[in-house]
């Protein structure tokens, strides 16, 4: 039985293990790509090259070590990001850079296959298993020196835009509905969309410059939230009490009515009947409590007698 | 006479190191607020838990001193300082306050009356009222919305709400809440006396029913769930306070609840009121917009005190006459636990000796508690 107990937990430990692990890794996302890189960044070399950036869209920090990039889908494992690299940990919202130049002897973040400007170039990444695809996009033929290919915003995918696109209406007509775009402002390993003002307040103070909206609908949800909890403890409490009426029924034979005169006493109440029980039954009576020195009138009391004041001798 | 003026020099250099070559005006004048809040801790009695550690803070944060990149300043990166007011600036200091603030909370006169939840959601009109104050007078949104929440008298709730929305204004938001929690006395009894008639200060309200330990434990739980369900921006706030709650109520847990309502909490406010008085240093602190933070705080809490006030006297025109409620336990609903509910007790005694309203106050009370935690829930998920 324990060892059941025990195989289930361990069991149940490996399932969050690797979903956990699943989890983490799943949330990287191919996110900019540059294949003509005429004036653009350099690397570590100070050479200029192709690159591929990977963002990390979860809040926690995500090693890519073990992961692969390819430019071929036969080919999944064909350069896998080397373990053992602190770099290889992309923080939460973050980016990593991986440069497209064929020459790996350069570090860990430098691939084993070059972008061709002339034809459309897949890139894929897989998870450690080698089987597993966590993203790929190909990116077509044409592109133009210095300009990316890149996500429309930081990680998304078809599915998030496609709920932008149904939430906001303005958002077709200011970024459009395509998840990949061409960027002319590069931003190499930073956010691709760079924000100059905050469009939340900036709705707000278009749309409800005198906070009348945000007082309706905050106080709506206040009272909303507190009138729900109100009518479950409302249920709560007329169930507790019902519970009580036949608890006291059973136990003292007597009608619902008489039950429910018993239990709606309120606390202070029992407080004073617990009060009146304890100085009837458990108080001493009054007590004289003059101290004396005057002799008993008993000829014999274990105050008085010599034997309990001497110190008995050691038994062997 | 070289080792003279070598012992000249150095004295010299020594006093541009000491606060007395450096004071200014302002402070001078952060210095007598300190001392004005520890004045009215010791002396009236005010908050002094709250009162002593920020007016100490006050002293510590407006030492001047030079600026030599010595570590010493709350705002210098790394300092002994700077690293407890990381509590504050990662917000991490209020939710830990909430676990606290749970673990000693009793939800009966709540749970026993629930219908006094609406008194605490009506008294979060005093957030809303303020953040409309402050957009009027040329705060954006979200610094409004971090103003506003002085309003929801709740000292960790603002502190945690202004580190998200408006980080720059924290330092004044913090002490202008904790200022009028410690005021709660002054400024609700007028609004008391002025909104109720003499018969409405004598209603006698049916006493409590007693509240089994199933529906205790099942508060916390249902709590959590329905208000972190409807605004998980709260989760924060309400996570720890109702996990708080679970741990005194269930009965098994007692040496965790004690620790979370002893020295825990105990530890979190010595750190938290130091470092929020310690983050006014002058140079930081003394601004029109703190000026104008202090005038809305004070706004905030009298629109809180009356719409909870208002609100009992509407829905005591919806009430059998057996089960009206004193008005005078309105002004509970913002959340200050326990103060605003003594002085419901306090001005109910001066009208009648006998009518005791503070169990019936400690229910709207502890209600603010959760309703001003939504409110900053709501203000984060649309401003955050």
């Amino acid at each position: 039985m324990m060892k059941q107990k025990i195989k289930l937990g361990l069991l149940f430990l490996l399932i969050i293990v690797c979903n956990v692990q699943a989890q983490r890794t799943t949330a990287l996302r191919i996110n900019e790509v540059l294949v003509i890189n005429e004036d653009n960044f350099v690397d570590d070399y100070g050479k200029r090259f192709p690159w591929v950036e990977i963002y990390n869209s979860s809040p926690g920090t995500v090693n890519i070590a073990g992961c692969f990039l390819t430019d071929d889908i036969n080919n999944p494992k064909k350069y896998m990001v080397p373990k053992g690299d602190v770099l290889t940990r992309i923080r939460p919202r973050q980016h990593a850079l991986f440069w497209a130049d064929n020459i790996p002897t350069r570090g860990t973040f430098h691939l084993n296959f070059e972008l061709n400007p002339k034809k459309p170039n897949f890139i894929a990444l897989f998870d450690s298993d080698g089987t597993s695809l966590i993203d790929s996009v190909t990116v077509p033929a044409g592109q133009r020196a210095d300009i990316s290919y890149g996500l429309i915003e930081d990680g998304w995918n078809q599915e998030r835009l496609n709920e932008a696109l149904r939430l906001n209406e303005n958002y077709k007509n200011k970024y459009g509905d395509q998840l990949w775009i061409y960027w002319e402002k590069v931003t190499p390993s930073s956010n691709n969309k760079i924000l100059d003002t905050n469009e939340k307040i900036e709705n707000f103070k278009i749309n409800d410059g005198v906070g009348i909206g945000m007082t309706m609908t905050a106080m709506g949800v206040v009272f909303a939230g507190l009138i729900i909890l109100y009518l479950i403890f409302k249920s709560i409490g007329n169930i507790a009490v019902s519970l009580s009426h036949q608890r006291v029924m059973k136990a003292s034979g007597v009608t619902k009515e008489q039950a429910r005169n018993i239990t709606d006493q309120s606390g202070d109440v029992y407080a004073a009947i617990a009060i009146a029980i304890y100085e009837a039954t458990e108080l001493h009576d009054e007590e004289n409590t003059i101290l004396t020195i005057k002799n008993t009138a008993r000829n014999y009391s274990p105050w008085n007698s010599k034997i309990y004041t001497l110190r008995e001798i050691p038994k062997r | 006479m070289d080792f003279i003026s070598f012992l000249g020099d150095n004295l010299a250099t020594f006093w541009t190191y000491t606060a007395f070559a450096n004071i200014t005006l302002g402070h001078v004048l952060m210095i007598l607020v300190g001392l004005t809040f520890i004045y009215l801790a010791i002396a009236k009695e005010f908050e002094p838990m709250l009162l002593i550690p920020i007016g100490f803070g006050i002293l510590i944060g407006n030492i001047p001193f030079k600026d030599a990149g010595l570590q010493l300043g709350i705002y210098e990166e790394g300092s002994v300082l700077n690293i407890l007011y990381q509590g504050v600036t990662s917000g991490w200091y209020p939710p830990l306050i909430f676990l606290g603030i749970g673990a000693m909370t009793d939800f009966s006169a709540l749970i026993s009356n629930p219908k006094l939840m609406m008194i605490g959601a009506a008294a979060q009109f005093g957030i809303f009222g303020a953040y409309v104050l402050a957009l009027a007078i040329g705060f954006e949104p979200n610094q409004a919305g971090a103003i506003g929440i002085i309003g929801g008298a709740d000292g960790p709730t603002a502190i945690f709400l202004s580190s998200k929305l408006a980080p720059n204004l924290m330092g004044a938001i913090a002490i202008s809440a904790y200022s009028y929690m410690a005021l709660v006395p002054v400024i609700q009894p007028p609004i008391m006396r002025l909104l109720t008639s003499k018969k409405e200060r004598v209603i006698r309200m049916k006493p409590p029913r007693v509240v089994s330990q199933t529906e205790k434990i099942l508060f916390p739980i249902f709590g959590l769930l329905l208000t972190c369900f409807l605004v998980p921006s709260g989760l924060p706030l309400l996570g720890m306070l109702f996990f708080g709650n679970l741990l005194k109520e269930s009965g098994v847990t007692r040496r965790l609840a004690e620790t979370a309502r002893g020295p825990l909490i105990d530890t979190i406010t010595i750190l938290l009121g130091v470092t929020v008085g310690a983050s006014t240093q002058a140079t930081q602190f003394l601004t029109w917009d703190s000026i104008k933070i202090f005038g809305l705080g004070a706004l905030s809490f009298i629109i809180a005190t009356t719409a909870g006030i208002l609100f009992v006297k509407l829905f005591n025109l919806f009430l059998k006459k057996d089960n009206r409620i004193n008005p005078l336990i309105g002004n509970s609903g913002v959340s200050a636990v326990p103060d605003s509910a003594r002085i419901s007790q306090v001005v109910g005694l001066e009208y009648d000796p006998t009518n005791y309203l503070l169990m019936h106050a400690m229910g709207p009370n502890v209600a603010g508690v959760i309703g001003s935690a939504v409110a900053a829930g709501i203000l984060l998920g649309f401003l955050g």
